[in-house]
C-alpha cells in the first residue's frame, strides 16, 4: 500500500485534467455553458484545501506548463490585434483607458472603505483593471464568434492587460520599497520591465517569421514553430524576471504584422492548445483555498459588481463615437468581465519576486473564483446577445 | 406571381452591382461583419445603395442609373471611399475578387432575412457555398423585345466578360487552376445557365415563364440564376457572369464595354435586320466557350458560334475593343476601353492574384494585397 501513494500522487494531475475535460464536455452539452467554467470548478474542488486530491501548486512542472498555456493564448491575442485600427479609430483606445482608470479608482476606494490596507487596495485596484485573455480568447474561439463586440473585446483585453501589468508592477515595486520617495523609481522600474519584455517579444516576432520564410514553406503548419517559440519565450522571461504576459503578447503582435500565415485551422493551437487550456484553468482554480474565498466573499461580490459597472460605463460612453450602437457598446463592456486566470498568474509572479501578498488578498481569491466560473458565462451571453456567437447548445 | 410588365427605361442607361468581401484584419478570413457595417453606414448618407447579401460576410453595393461612364466611375469611387472609411472605423477589410481564397463555406453565417433563410433551407450547403462575389451590370433596353434580342445577341461575348473580370483563381486554400472558379459555384444551382431562346418578350412571358410558374418551381425572376437575365421591373437585362473585380475602376470599365457592345448590336440590327441575328444554334458552343473563359481566362480559345472558327479570347477581345471605339467615343467611354485593352494585354486580376501568392507565399498575403487594391492608389499608403 505504501508504494502506491507516490504513484497515486503522480497520477493526480493527469486524472484531474481528464476529469475536468469530461466535466467540460458533458457540462457544455447539458447546459450550453462554456467548457472552461467546468474546468475551473473541477480544479477548485480537487485542490489541496478542498478535496485534497491535487498536490500544492508549487510542485512539479505544472505552474510552468500553465504559464506556457497562457503564453500561447496571449500570442494568439497579440496576433489578432491591429494597431492601425487604434490609429484609425482612436475612440477605442480612449474607451479602454477610461474604463480601466475608472475601474482602478472605484475598486481602490471600495477596498479602502472595506478596511483593506492601502497597499493591498492599490494592488487589488491594479489587478481589477485587467481582463482575462485566456477566458476571452477561449470563449470567442469556442463560439467562433465574430463582429464588433468580439473585435473590441479582444483589443480592449490586450490593452487592459498591458495597463494592469504596468500598474501592478508599480504597486509591487512600491511595496518592496514601502516609501513614497521611491515611487518614481517604482514607476521607472515597472516601465523598464515593460519595455524590455516588449522588446524580447518583438525580437521573437521578427525572427520566427523570418525563420519560417527562410524555410521557404510558411504555408506549412506554422503551429509547431510558434508553439516552440512561445515555450522558449516563457522560459526566458521566467529566468530573466521579465513579464511573460507582455512578452508573448508582443510576440503575437509583431508576428501578425510580419504576416506569416497563422491560419484559422491553427486557431487556438489545435489539440495542443486544447490540452493546455484544460491544464491552465484547472491549475488556476486549484491555487484557491475555500477559506480565503469564503473570508473575502462579501468584498469580492461588491468588487465584481463595481468592476462590471465601471467597465460597461467606460466602453458604452464611447460606443456611438467609435461607430457602433449603444447596445453593442454596452455588451462589449459587459464582455470584459472575466478576470480570473490572469490575476492568479500575476500573483504567482509577484510571489516568485518575493512579495508575499497572496494571504492578504483574500478577497481577490474570492473574486477569482467567482469570475473563474461566471466570467466565461457572462462573456458568452454578451456575444450571444450581440448575435455574434450562436445560441446555447451548439456553442462549440 | 405572374411576370411583371417590362418597365420602360431609357435605352443604354446602365448601373452596376458589386458583391464585396468583408475580411477580418486579424486573420484575413471572411468575417460576419455586415450587420455592424450596415449599422454604421446607415448613420450617414451613402452614395448609391448598400444591402446585405446571403451570408454575413458579404455586402452588395449598387450605383444609381447612369447614361455615361465618367459619372458611373465617380460614383463607384465615392462609394468605395465611404466603404473604406467605414471599414477603417470597424477594423474590417473590404475587398473585391470572385472568391475568398481560403474561407470555409461551413463557417459562414446566413444573414437573418426570410428570403436568405428560405434559400438556405432549400439549397442546403449550396447556399453557403454561394459565398462567391460577382459583379452584375444592368443595361436599359427600352422594351422587352429589345431586351430579349440583346440578351441572346450578347451570347458570343459572354467569354469576354468572364475573362476580363476573372478574379477567383483560389478556392478553399488551393489554386483551382480556373481563372474564374466562381462560376462553377453558380452552375451548381438547378436554375442556372442560359435563358431559353426566344426573341419576343410576349413569347417569353406566355410560352416560357407562365409555364414555369405553373410547375411551381419558380415564383419570380429572382429564382433564375442565368448568366444574362431580363429584369422586367427595371426595364433592363442583367449580366451576371462577371467576378467582382479587384478595383471599382475595372468594374466601371466592364460596364462601359457592355454598354458599347449593346449600342453596336442595336445599331447593327437596325442597319441590317436578320443578318447576324442570334439563333438557337449559337448556343451549341456556348457552354464550351464559357468553360474556356473560366478555365484559361484570356488565354482561352473560343469557337465562333457562326463560323466555328477557333480564336484566342485575348485577340477576340482586343479586336472587339477596337471595333467598339466609335461607340465609346459617342458614349464617352474611350478611357474605359483603353483600361480593358491594357488588362487584356497585361493579364487579368486572376493573374495579379496568382503573382501575389508567389510573392507573398501565402493566401493571407494575397487577401491583404486585394484589400489594398480595392482601397485604390490614393488610399494605398495608409496601410
Amino acid at each position: 500500500m505504501l508504494e502506491l501513494l507516490p504513484i497515486l500522487t503522480s497520477l493526480a494531475w493527469p486524472f484531474a485534467i481528464a476529469i475536468a475535460w469530461i466535466a467540460g464536455e458533458f457540462g457544455q452539452r447539458f447546459t450550453g455553458l462554456p467548457r472552461i467554467s467546468f474546468y475551473g470548478l473541477v480544479g477548485f474542488l480537487l485542490a489541496g484545501p478542498q478535496l485534497g486530491i491535487l498536490p500544492p501548486p508549487d510542485a512539479g512542472s505544472v505552474p510552468f506548463l500553465a504559464d506556457v498555456a497562457f503564453g500561447l493564448i496571449l500570442f494568439e491575442l497579440g496576433y489578432r490585434i491591429n494597431l492601425l485600427w487604434l490609429r484609425n479609430n482612436p475612440w477605442i483606445g480612449i474607451s479602454g483607458l477610461v474604463e480601466s482608470l475608472l475601474t482602478f479608482i472605484v475598486v481602490y476606494l471600495l477596498a479602502l472603505a472595506f478596511g483593506t490596507p492601502q497597499l493591498t487596495s492599490l494592488m487589488l485596484a491594479a489587478l481589477a483593471m485587467a481582463t482575462s485573455p485566456a477566458t476571452v480568447v477561449r470563449v470567442i474561439n469556442e463560439g467562433r464568434s465574430s463582429g464588433q463586440v468580439t473585435e473590441r473585446v479582444l483589443h480592449l483585453t490586450a490593452q487592459n492587460c498591458v495597463l494592469a501589468v504596468f500598474a501592478f508592477n508599480v504597486v509591487v515595486a512600491f511595496w518592496i520599497f514601502r516609501t513614497y520617495e521611491d515611487l518614481g523609481d517604482a514607476i521607472w522600474n515597472s516601465f523598464v520591465l515593460l519595455a524590455v519584455s516588449l522588446l524580447t517579444g518583438a525580437v521573437f516576432g521578427l525572427t520566427v517569421p523570418a525563420l519560417l520564410r527562410a524555410l521557404r514553406n510558411p504555408n506549412q503548419d506554422a503551429t509547431v514553430a510558434f508553439a516552440l517559440a512561445v515555450f522558449l519565450l516563457v522560459a526566458i522571461t521566467h529566468a530573466a524576471g521579465l513579464s511573460p504576459v507582455v512578452a508573448t503578447l508582443a510576440f503575437g503582435l509583431v508576428a501578425r504584422h510580419r504576416r506569416v500565415a497563422f491560419s484559422q485551422a491553427q486557431r487556438g493551437f489545435g489539440a495542443l492548445g486544447d490540452l493546455l487550456t484544460v491544464l491552465l484553468f484547472v491549475f488556476a482554480a486549484s491555487t484557491l483555498d475555500w477559506r480565503q474565498v469564503a473570508a473575502g466573499s462579501l468584498l469580492a461580490l461588491v468588487l465584481v459588481l463595481a468592476r462590471l459597472v465601471t467597465k460597461t460605463l467606460g466602453v458604452t460612453a464611447f460606443a456611438h463615437l467609435s461607430g457602433i450602437s449603444w447596445r453593442k457598446g454596452a455588451l462589449a463592456g459587459v464582455a470584459l468581465a472575466p478576470l480570473s486566470v490572469f490575476v492568479i498568474l500575476l500573483l504567482e509572479h509577484a510571489r516568485q519576486a518575493g512579495v508575499h501578498v497572496v494571504e492578504e488578498l483574500r478577497s481577490i481569491a474570492a473574486v477569482t473564483m467567482l469570475l473563474e466560473v461566471f466570467g466565461p458565462i457572462i462573456i458568452q451571453r454578451a456575444l450571444v446577445w450581440a448575435h455574434e456567437a450562436p445560441e446555447g447548445q451548439h456553442a462549440a | 406571381m405572374p411576370l411583371e410588365a417590362f418597365a420602360p427605361s431609357t435605352p443604354l442607361t446602365f448601373g452596376v452591382e458589386l458583391e464585396l468581401q468583408l475580411v477580418s484584419l486579424s486573420d484575413f478570413n471572411l468575417t460576419a461583419a455586415s450587420p455592424d457595417l450596415l449599422h454604421l453606414l446607415a448613420r450617414k448618407p451613402f452614395p448609391g445603395n448598400v444591402t446585405p447579401e446571403i451570408t454575413e460576410s458579404m455586402i452588395e453595393i449598387n450605383s444609381s442609373v447612369h447614361s455615361s461612364y465618367a459619372p458611373l466611375l465617380a460614383e463607384l469611387q465615392q462609394i468605395r471611399d465611404t466603404l473604406v472609411t467605414a471599414g477603417d472605423t470597424l477594423n474590417i477589410g473590404i475587398a473585391g475578387g470572385g472568391t475568398h481564397p481560403f474561407q470555409h463555406w461551413s463557417e459562414q453565417k446566413i444573414f437573418a432575412k426570410p428570403r436568405f433563410e428560405h434559400l438556405s433551407s432549400l439549397y442546403g450547403y449550396l447556399a453557403k457555398q454561394f459565398t462567391v462575389f460577382g459583379q452584375h451590370v444592368h443595361i436599359g433596353c427600352g422594351n422587352g423585345d429589345n431586351a430579349m434580342y440583346l440578351l441572346h445577341a450578347l451570347n458570343r461575348y459572354i467569354p469576354h466578360f468572364i475573362a476580363l473580370s476573372s478574379s477567383s483563381p483560389f478556392v478553399q486554400g488551393h489554386d483551382s487552376l480556373f481563372d474564374s472558379a466562381r462560376l462553377n459555384s453558380v452552375f451548381a444551382f438547378p436554375m442556372s445557365g442560359r435563358a431559353p431562346f426566344t426573341l419576343s418578350w410576349s413569347e417569353f412571358e406566355s410560352a416560357y415563364y407562365a409555364k414555369m410558374e405553373r410547375t411551381g418551381i419558380v415564383k419570380s425572376m429572382k429564382d433564375f440564376y442565368w448568366d444574362l437575365r431580363p429584369k422586367p421591373e427595371y426595364g433592363t437585362i442583367e449580366l451576371r457572369v462577371c467576378d467582382t473585380p479587384l478595383t471599382v475602376e475595372r468594374a466601371a470599365a466592364l460596364a462601359a464595354y457592355l454598354q458599347a457592345l449593346c449600342r453596336d448590336l442595336l445599331e447593327r440590327r437596325e442597319a441590317a435586320p436578320g443578318e447576324d441575328a442570334p439563333v438557337e444554334d449559337d448556343y451549341l458552343v456556348y457552354n464550351y466557350n464559357r468553360f474556356q473563359a473560366c478555365r484559361f481566362g484570356l488565354d482561352g480559345l473560343i469557337t465562333h458560334p457562326k463560323s466555328y472558327e477557333n480564336v484566342s479570347i485575348r485577340e477576340d477581345i482586343l479586336a472587339t475593343l477596337e471595333r467598339m471605339e466609335p461607340h465609346a467615343e459617342a458614349l464617352g467611354s474611350l478611357d474605359a476601353l483603353r483600361h480593358l485593352a491594357m488588362a487584356a494585354s497585361d493579364g487579368s486580376d486572376a493573374t495579379l492574384l496568382r503573382r501575389q501568392y508567389e510573392l507573398q507565399g501565402s493566401v493571407e498575403g494575397m487577401v491583404h494585397a486585394a484589400i489594398n487594391w480595392f482601397r485604390g492608389e490614393r488610399r494605398f499608403r495608409r496601410r
